[in-house]
């Protein structure tokens, strides 16, 4: 690797050394042929831990599962994480301020069985149900914001209690019941099918395109990464840390509940037990995966996406390899653990 | 104002035992001796659990592996025992296996500074993982008599559940009042300062609490399944957040510092009371649910701000 490479990477976002003094930079490239030491290895794999997880799974698994590399088999991995990728941004951006939304899974139910009586039982056209559906995980969100921010209850325990009330009104509204055979217009939302792909791929596309500038391109994802760093140092410099801590749970709910409609569409049920603790846990492992940091301030929509696919593809393999559906439940908690204590000694090492 | 510790736990006391003797005029077979002892029997479940989480909550913690382990710690006893194992030796791995769990989640927290709620969300999600996986997802039962009797039977009248609850409330309550270990424990969720002036260590302290709430985890779930006659694999999801519920209505300071283990197992009565007369008067349990969440935020809010007044008070006058 050339100095200049290594320069370059200085000055990218390093969030494990933000805390170091710039002095390493000039010394590493005032040595004309830098030499690539162990450390610093590590170090690049750090910081682009999304990208070397993901990269090593699609060769490990091109490498030694059958029917992996396969066109078809990307296209089902693609649909299958375009679900989990929308809910995973707004999950990043609760992880960025140092929060946790322990009701996502919840609200994904809440609003499977609410769309599917929209779109059945009172005939609703699509796009009155999306956008229901839209203002239903906003209000559901902005309560989760309120109620941390106003009424300082922590974050996982106003998401555990609201998730728990979510879940007994998804089961009540239900009564007990599973909608099926829903609307051709309302299904067109999601399974319209472009370049051989549903349309709801295209759709997290644009979420996450969206959501990548909003964080990386404007005064207002800034004012989240400083918020995520330190609440009070933030506020000193005039960033509005109240509406930050109450936006990001709108938003995280608002994308919930857009997964859910979706994730109905694609099985073509409205059910109450869908989404549930197993999806939010899924999305919290890809957020990590991603190298969000569980203490605020890193996070980006890319790498967060990068671990949706990871752990897709290990869903994938654990499917294509006929291994028991229940091995990916502990498989996801195991990645989590490495991701955690593989970040917490990088960032020793800092 | 401020009210003083002595009056405020009357009147924390009170309020249950007003609720009760409303609710046992009002509810038909709510005061029936039968139904108080299966009251206390099916709280017993939370109770212990709550007993371990006490400590885990005071010491700024949460245990949300309680889910996990009340199914995988009884799965790998009832594996065991069908396989022919002894009564004892079976459950002893499975209490094993709870405890290890536990140590782990004390593990992280203390090394690695990993925060309580994520290694905790971590290690339920795995042990409910492996309690699937063991036996494919499908529960098991038709277990030995002496296990379905520990709990089914009674001792002169009372059920051995409602003993062990008895048990456990002791020990925590002994750990805590008779012990240095219970000041520690106050001390590292109250003043970590102090606790490291005084020389001791915070790191075993937390392996201790974490290890604690996993064995009473295990305990619980062997409870449970011995109740049912039945591992199911699933069998937890329904009392994790009853247990920390337990402790914050009996009291239990999220913020750390602060909590009684008999007032949490008495939280867990009054959970088990709540349920038993909304289910006498024939409401869902989804709409308990919708209930018991909503008192959780609703009273972690009043404790935050009771104390923050008070601290505000206290600031005044000094």
């Amino acid at each position: 690797m050339s100095a200049r490479a290594t320069e370059d990477l200085q000055a990218g976002p390093a969030p494990g050394e933000r805390r170091e003094p710039p002095a390493q930079a000039p010394a590493a490239a005032g040595k004309g042929r830098a030499r690539l030491a162990p450390g610093d290895l590590l170090n690049l794999i750090g910081r682009n831990v999304a990208l070397f997880i993901f990269l090593t799974l699609v060769i490990l698994a091109s490498l030694f599962v059958n029917n992996f590399a396969a066109l078809d088999n990307a296209v089902v991995i693609l649909k299958q994480s375009a679900i989990p990728a929308i809910a995973v941004i707004g999950m990043t951006m609760v992880l960025m301020t140092g929060g946790i939304d322990l009701s996502l899974g919840y609200v994904v139910g809440l609003a499977s069985i609410v769309s599917g009586i929209m779109a059945n039982t009172w005939l609703w056209p699509a796009p009155a149900v999306l956008a229901a559906i839209l203002a239903l995980g906003l209000a559901l969100g902005l309560c989760n914001g309120l109620i941390t921010q106003f009424m300082r209850v922590p974050a996982f325990i106003a998401t555990l209690g609201t998730g728990y009330v979510l879940y007994g009104l998804a089961q009540i509204v239900s009564q007990g019941s599973i909608i099926n055979r829903l609307p051709k217009d309302f299904l067109a939302i999601g399974r319209t099918p472009m370049f051989g792909l549903p349309s709801a791929v295209f759709l997290a596309l644009g979420v996450a395109v969206a959501f990548h500038l909003l964080i990386s391109r404007t005064i207002y994802g800034r004012q989240l990464k400083a918020f995520g760093f330190g609440a009070r140092t933030a506020a000193l410099s005039g960033v509005p840390g109240a509406r930050i801590n109450v936006s990001v749970y709108a938003f995280c709910a608002t994308l919930a509940a857009l997964s859910g409609l979706l994730f109905t569409i694609r099985v073509n049920a409205a059910q109450p037990n869908m989404g549930g603790g197993v999806f939010t846990f899924e999305v919290v492992t890809a957020a990590i995966v991603g190298g969000t940091s569980l203490f605020g301030g890193v996070g980006s929509v890319a790498n967060s996406i990068l671990g949706v696919l990871s752990i897709k593809i290990i869903e994938n393999c654990i499917n294509l390899l006929g291994v028991s559906y229940h091995l990916y439940l502990a498989v996801q908690g195991a990645i989590i653990l490495v991701a955690i204590i593989f970040g917490n000694l990088t960032n020793r090492r800092a | 104002m401020t009210i003083a510790p002595a009056a405020r736990r009357g009147l924390a006391l009170l309020i249950p035992v007003a609720a009760f003797l409303v609710l046992g005029s009002r509810v038909p077979h709510f005061l029936d001796l039968s139904n108080l002892l299966n009251v206390v029997r099916q709280s017993s479940i939370i109770g212990i659990c709550a007993v371990g989480m006490t400590f885990v909550i005071i010491i700024q913690g949460i245990d949300l592996s309680l889910g996990g382990l009340l199914a995988f710690c009884p799965m790998i006893s009832g594996m065991l025992m069908l396989a022919g194992v002894n009564l004892p030796a079976s459950m002893a791995a499975g209490m094993l296996a709870g405890t290890a769990m536990g140590l782990f989640n004390g593990l992280m927290v203390s090394k690695l500074t990993v925060p309580a709620f994520i290694t905790t969300l971590v290690v339920g999600q795995i042990s409910q993982g492996l309690a699937l996986i063991i036996n494919g997802g499908s529960s098991i039962g038709a277990f030995p008599e002496g296990f379905v009797f520990i709990g089914n039977g009674a001792l002169g009248g009372v059920p051995l559940s409602d003993l062990l609850l008895l048990v456990f409330l002791a020990l925590g309550f002994f750990i805590q009042r008779f012990t240095p270990l219970g000041n520690h424990i106050l001390a590292l969720g109250g003043n970590e300062t102090v606790l490291r002036q005084e020389g001791l260590s915070a790191a075993r302290l937390q392996f201790f609490v974490f290890g604690f709430s996993g064995f009473c985890a295990a305990v619980s779930g062997l409870l449970l399944s011995a109740q049912l006659d039945t591992v199911h694999p699933t069998q937890g999801d329904a009392y994790q957040l009853d247990a920390i519920a337990a402790c914050i209505i009996g009291g239990v300071d999220l913020a750390g510092g602060r909590g009684s283990v008999p007032m949490a197992v008495l939280g867990a009565l009054i959970i088990g009371c709540l349920r038993n007369v909304l289910n006498l008067l024939g409401i869902h349990p989804f709409m308990q649910n919708v209930f018991i969440g909503s008192a959780i935020i609703v009273i972690v809010y009043l404790s935050g701000a009771i104390r923050r007044h008070s601290e505000l008070a206290t600031r005044g006058a000094l």
